[in-house]
């Protein structure tokens, strides 16, 4: 996150990440409730949303899903109040249910929801193309190519939501997200919040039969009408590249120019640099909405273009549209893109791909080919170790897995059914786990058919947050239907993989509100599932038996394993003043067999002088998971030192009255 | 200004990368110069490597920097400096922190016999000079821990990149920003962090 304080109601050019201007837009637009579930790219939104939610006074949930976010925030729209709500690709998938129909109805206020791609799957489990949404939808649909643009289409967007009534999607890709750049910003005049008298606006949102026959075609006239409108113009528009430099254009064949580029969002970067390099000449058709697509302006642009190349990462969007509005009246015009592959459907792009792709179609002399560069750089870094994500110092993960590995035995015995969270890292070493991790809530359904098709045991693997997302419905599937199934659930108090989000399982909501906690224990009891077993993930040996017992009963058995998120737990400890008291390696006593390397891979533990290990005290959090490990009792907290106890996690009382007892002696250093 | 100079910032998820970038940005932004920088946030956290692209000039435009235009790389870990290398030209300058943290795969290769030894500083080193780049080399630990804080090693860092030639930003104005970008307690601090820093490379470069 910037520097930059966006309640700053004076305009201002400051740097800051796309994310944080999206925010800065919504206020400016006079958004009042703000609902959504955290997920990469987007979850910076929802941290600033949060920062500022008491003082801007806006309305704010965090969501049990993105469903229910886009619900929410469609809710307020209807009787009202503009809103915003924004999810990542995958989460649309969860919220479109609702949106397909929301579309239909339409709402009163403005409304817009902003939808982000990771293409390359840098933190998603797939790299699905969100564009297919605002045409299967018939919402309308922007695409930004920068933080400034970003900003600029939320306030746009506010405005066409409320001129035709509809819903507004801004998709977005993990490149504009996550950029920052200097984004220069309006006056914000702010009101405070006020509710809004729902019987004076009553209108009937259902859909359903005939109503939902009218609301469809109610639809249609609306995109219709927003495909005419032509004040869309400043984001659709065509440029060209003169071979030196960017210059506005227009339609039409007496320009000269018979190469042309289509492109938009982040693509239309890649394209201007990849020119800037090429020196060559392009009529560019540069589209900031991408539905309803702006056919009259691509025949416009179409005109006198002998080959064209389509510029977009994913699958062939632009593409397929550009070529059916060619068909028949540009008979010879040639399309180069996805399909002809000169472009790859896979993972993003960038400078060199484009610059290529555009050199191959022209036959341009590339200046420099980075391909090439990166070709002969590529050995450079021969037999570096890789450097993958770990489980944190403290991490309650780790025990966790440690003990159910044990437990087992041999993993190989059990279908182990993984879900979506920080524990999805078991797939990586050291543990190399898990037979499948797919979607929010997937460990319970897919849990369900092995348990009916194979003959090992199952156990599904599921984090709180998840839980309360998308787990519930498959628990509930699975008691009803009679299932045999371990079910752990890891509880560490938090959405700790997208930065420690409060969930319906916190007692604080959103902005430090006090929530109501939902009791995981309840929410089981409650749909019919009465064997429980509570873990502690910090003990590891003692975790073992009431596991082994747990995975040799039937039923559906439920285990939660009970620890807070090393990030989370850590950093308050360390506000309350407290310091951490590290674990040592006794170097005498090591004999080296390495239990506490071998599978357990602790960002603090290295290899020492004689290969024996050592334990990083700034990196350690003192959790104490490695020293019930060592068979030979050599890793101890260093409190014993110091006269304390040989114990796992001091809590700040603990470590008052051992710096007590240790005043005479030096501070036990963290 | 014309053209384009490009930064890669790069280092262990937890040592402060992000703040590094955002406070060059910051002092850009109130000089009037163009600029944009690439994250990523989300997985690459929990120790993983973590690396951010920024570009400044005018004539930048994508967020991240083409293989083999990157003027610097800024690490906080010489390993991160050596795996992001093939983003530098030929000839390009490496700052880098001499404190290698082994990854925890490493390490368990090791204790199971799959690799002989960790990666050090030196194999580092002699892998980027020669690829023919000009290594920089300093402890900005220990000079953070002078200046009164281990965690303003990032700073260090930045204090350093201002003592190159090349960047377009003035030394003054990333002074001002890291005052801005730090939390009040730890201003002081974190300024004698930078200019710590500073003085640290320029040393080294009035010696060259």
């Amino acid at each position: 996150m910037s520097p930059y304080d966006i309640r700053d109601p004076s305009a201002q050019r400051a740097y800051m990440m796309a994310n944080e201007a999206i925010v800065r837009a919504c206020l400016e637009s006079d958004v009042k409730v703000f609902a959504s579930y955290p997920g990469s790219p987007t979850t910076e939104i929802l941290d600033t949303f949060e920062r500022i939610c008491n003082d801007m006074d806006v309305r704010m949930d965090i969501s049990a899903n993105e469903k229910v976010a886009l619900e929410t925030a469609v809710g307020a729209a209807m009787v009202g109040c503009r809103s915003f709500c924004s999810m990542k690709s995958v989460g649309m998938n969860v919220a479109s249910d609702a949106l397909y129909v929301m579309a239909y109805t339409g709402v009163r206020s403005g409304c817009v929801v902003l939808l982000a791609d990771d293409p390359h799957a840098h933190s998603s489990q797939s790299e699905q193309d969100g564009r297919w949404y605002g045409y299967n939808s018939y919402l309308p649909m922007l695409d930004p190519s920068d933080p400034q643009e970003a900003y600029e289409m939320v306030k746009f967007a506010y405005a066409l939501s409320e001129r035709y009534g509809t819903i507004v999607l801004l998709r977005t890709t993990t490149r504009i997200n996550h950029q920052s750049a200097v984004v220069g910003t309006s006056e914000m005049r702010w009101t405070s919040f006020s509710k809004v008298n729902w019987k004076d606006n009553r209108r009937n949102y259902s859909a359903v039969g005939e109503l939902a026959r009218k609301g469809k075609m109610r639809l249609l006239e609306t995109i219709g009408r927003i495909a005419d409108d032509t004040r869309m113009t400043s984001f659709n528009r065509i440029e060209h590249f003169d071979g030196y430099a960017l210059k506005k254009g227009g339609p039409g064949r007496s320009d000269g120019y018979t190469f042309g580029i289509a492109t938009s969002g982040i693509s239309y970067q890649y394209v201007l640099e990849a020119l800037m390099r090429l020196k060559i000449k392009a009529r560019i058709l540069k589209i900031g909405m991408i539905n309803p697509m702006p056919v009259a302006l691509i025949s416009g642009f179409l005109e006198g273009i002998d080959d064209l190349i389509v510029v977009e990462e994913l699958s062939p969007y632009l593409e397929t549209f550009i070529a059916s509005a060619a068909q028949g009246s540009f008979s010879g015009l040639r399309i180069y893109g996805k399909r002809t592959g000169h472009l790859s459907e896979f993972s993003e792009l960038d400078v060199p791909l484009v610059q290529r792709a555009i050199a191959n179609v022209t036959g341009a002399e590339i200046p420099f080919d980075h391909l090439e560069h990166l070709k002969s750089m590529g050995s450079i870094a021969d037999g570096i170790p890789m450097r993958p994500p770990v489980f944190c110092a403290g991490c309650p993960h780790r025990g966790t897995f440690t003990a159910l590995r044990m437990a087992l035995g041999d993993k190989g015995k059990v279908y182990l059914s993984n879900d979506i969270g920080c524990y999805t890292m078991l797939v990586l070493p050291p543990f190399s786990w898990s037979d499948s991790q797919l979607c929010m809530g997937s460990s319970l359904g897919i849990a369900a058919g092995v348990d009916l098709a194979a003959e090992e045991d199952v156990v599904s693997v599921i984090g709180d947050s998840t839980f309360f997302h998308a787990g519930l419905p498959g628990l509930v599937n699975a008691v009803h239907n009679g299932h045999d199934l371990t079910l752990l659930i890891l509880d560490n108090s938090v959405t700790a993989m997208t930065g420690q989000q409060s969930h319906p399982g916190t007692e604080d909501a959103a902005g430090g509100r006090k929530g109501i906690k939902i009791d995981i224990e309840g929410a089981l009891r409650g749909v019919g599932v009465s064997d429980i077993t509570v873990i502690d993930p910090f003990q590891i040996r003692k975790s073992i038996g009431p596991m082994k017992e747990a995975l040799k009963r039937s039923g559906v058995r439920a285990i939660i394993s009970r620890g807070e998120c090393a990030l989370y737990h850590f950093r308050r400890y360390r506000r309350s003043g407290a310091r951490t008291v590290p674990f040592f390696i006794d170097q005498e006593k090591c004999r080296k067999p390495y239990n506490c390397i071998k599978d357990f891979m602790c960002p603090a533990i290295s290899l020492g002088p004689d290969r024996i290990p050592v334990i990083s005290p700034h990196i350690c959090v003192g959790c104490g998971e490695c020293a019930q490990l060592c068979g030979f009792g050599s890793i101890r907290s260093t409190a014993v030192l110091k006269g304390g106890e040989d114990r796992v996690y001091y809590t700040p009382e603990d470590y008052g009255k051992l710096k007590e007892a240790t005043t005479k002696s030096e501070e036990v250093e963290r | 200004m014309k053209g384009a100079f490009n930064v890669l910032y790069c280092g262990v998820g937890g040592q402060g990368v992000v703040l590094m970038a955002n406070i060059i940005g910051r002092a850009c932004a109130s000089e009037g110069i163009k600029v944009i920088s690439g994250e990523l946030h989300g997985l690459s956290q929990r120790s993983g490597s973590v690396h951010v692209h920024q570009r400044m000039g005018d004539d930048v435009r994508s967020p991240l920097i083409p293989y083999g235009e990157c003027d610097v790389v800024l690490a906080l870990e010489p390993i991160e400096a050596l795996r992001y290398a093939y983003f530098l030209k030929r000839g390009g300058t490496v700052v880098t922190s001499t404190v290698v943290i082994h990854p925890p795969a490493e390490t368990s290769m090791i204790v199971r016999g799959e690799k002989e030894r960790y990666m050090e500083y030196e194999d580092v080193s002699s892998a980027l000079v020669s690829s023919g780049m000009i290594v920089y080399g300093i402890d900005p630990l220990s000079i953070a821990m002078e200046a009164g804080e281990p965690q303003a090693e990032n700073v260090v860092m930045v204090g350093a990149l201002c003592a190159l030639e090349g960047s377009p930003v003035s030394k003054k104005a990333v002074f001002s920003a890291v005052a801005d970008s730090v939390p009040a307690k730890t201003k002081e601090v974190n300024l004698r962090a930078f200019d710590m820093g500073y003085l640290e490379l320029s040393k080294r470069l009035r010696k060259l």
